[in-house]
């Protein structure tokens, strides 16, 4: 049902033709009929897009050459770091935009863009920040604050990038403006920590294998020394066995012990099962 | 010729970055901040304005006023919504902090505080400007909060009191059986 209506409204956004309302009266086809209208559709679209692109042309040209307005002065100001030449890679970085209407009219500011450029061609982008939106109105005679803040990539460490600040303001009659508060190139460096984790732990482990190869060539020395020093060698210990009967009985109870001692057979008192069953065999001998 | 020209140009230049330099206006930039991570019900909540002069002259009895902290919504707790300064000179900045704490919780939206200022003593006009605005922000309910980042101590306690029967049983068993033992004075 669900994809049926979509292909319906397919058919209400690109048919033109009779023959696609006919088709799209009938509802239960499915496939061959949207394969037609898929093909009638790439004629369409393809028809539109030639006969469109000088318009989309001329519309880019407008927008690349929005303008500031001269009733407006945009200022900018960088909180952190201060330094605006070298930004410290994956640490935020916050600036202050400052707005003054200085004409007779409204202006809304709309939008702030912020994005890193290729340092060579500007009109190359490496990275586009989130636009912040604050449609906030500014009155004659009045100015605003608006705060953004971004956090270069760690992977764009010790590289220059152009920085390029936009914004984006109307004023009451629809015409847009922008100003460039921040058009520089700024290098991105890596910021200089006394201690951070991974030497901490490289050190550690490098501090651990030494402490390890020193526990090991200890070892190794006192095992060379055994066999080539110590010349008498202890006689090989040999089992005998649990022959001896010195089991200690004091922690069964008393009846216990006493069973023990009544009962003519007892547990068997024969030492080893190896020498009981050499006894066994001699006797049947 | 030319070189006079470039001279006079030059020279020209310098005198009115000097002059700008000299007396320029003085121009604020007002930043508003809200410090805590998270937002909670009843729970203090840390507001920072920081004021920069980033113009060529000192700006004269500046006041911030912040209308966006009513009583229906927040309680004041340490500080003040409005403050005067009666300068601040060029290239510097000053800051005031505000503590309240929200009374409910929900999504609210913290709008842009107020100031104004005179260029000099004798200026008639005052400039009026806003600062940024921290945007709506998510105040969590204190339950929520607390079952989220509280220790959970009263949880368990009671957790321990559920186990104690199976694991007291068995050693009362244990206990019963070994003291049987235990009676008997030792032979040795």
């Amino acid at each position: 049902m669900i994809f049926e209506s979509g292909a319906s409204g397919k058919f209400v956004a690109l048919g033109d033709d009779s023959m696609e309302g006919e088709i799209d009266g009938e509802d239960d086809d499915d496939e061959g009929v949207v394969e037609t209208d898929d093909a009638t559709g790439d004629d369409g679209e393809q028809a539109v897009t030639e006969t469109e692109k000088p318009e989309k042309e001329e519309e880019e040209e407008v927008d690349t050459s929005l303008k500031p307005s001269q009733d407006v002065d945009a200022t900018i100001l960088f909180t952190k770091p201060v330094n605006t030449n070298d930004l410290p890679s994956g640490k935020p970085v916050r600036f202050l935009v400052g707005f003054k209407n200085n004409g007779e009219k409204d202006f809304t500011v709309s939008s702030l863009e912020t994005s890193f450029r290729y340092p060579q061609d500007y009109s190359f982008f490496i990275q586009n920040f989130t636009t912040a939106v604050y449609n906030q109105l500014v009155e004659p005679n009045k100015e605003a604050t608006f705060e953004y803040g971004f956090t270069p990539s760690e992977a764009f460490n010790s590289r220059p990038f152009g920085l390029s600040i936009l914004l984006n303001y109307k004023d009451n009659d629809g015409n847009e403006y922008q100003s460039a508060v921040f058009n520089e190139t700024i290098n991105v460096v890596e910021p200089d920590e006394g201690l951070d984790g991974e030497t901490f732990f490289l050190y550690l482990f490098l501090v651990a294998i030494v402490v390890l190869l020193g526990i090991g060539a200890q070892q190794l020395l006192t095992t060379f020394g055994k066999k080539h020093l110590g010349k008498g060698k202890a006689a090989p210990k040999v089992e005998m066995g649990t022959q001896k009967t010195d089991v200690d009985y004091s922690w069964l109870p008393q009846e216990t012990l006493q069973e023990i001692n009544k009962s003519p057979k007892g547990s068997p008192r024969g030492g080893s099962p190896r020498k009981r069953k050499s006894k066994r065999g001699s006797g049947e001998e | 010729m030319k070189i006079i020209s470039v001279l006079l140009v030059l020279v020209a230049s310098c005198l009115s970055g000097y002059m700008a330099d000299d007396e320029g206006e003085p121009r604020l930039l007002a930043s508003k901040n809200i410090l805590n991570q998270y937002l909670v019900e009843n729970k203090d909540l840390t507001v920072e304005y920081k004021i920069f002069n980033i113009g060529g002259s000192a700006a004269q009895n500046v006041r911030l006023e912040d209308a966006g902290f009513p009583e229906a919504d927040f309680q004041l707790v340490a500080g003040n919504v409005q403050a005067t300064w009666e300068r601040i000179a060029p290239n510097t900045n000053v800051s005031h902090s505000v503590i309240v704490r929200p009374v409910s919780s929900g999504y609210y939206n913290f709008t842009a505080a107020e100031i104004s200022y005179s260029a000099g003593a004798d200026a008639k006009k005052r400039q009026v400007g806003y600062t940024s605005s921290p945007g709506e922000g998510g105040i969590v309910n204190f339950k929520e909060f607390n079952r989220r980042f509280s220790p959970h101590v009263v949880d368990w306690c009671v957790f321990a009191i559920m186990t104690l029967p199976s694991l007291g049983i068995p050693f009362l068993l244990w206990w019963s059986s070994k003291s049987k033992y235990d009676s008997k004075p030792k032979r040795s």
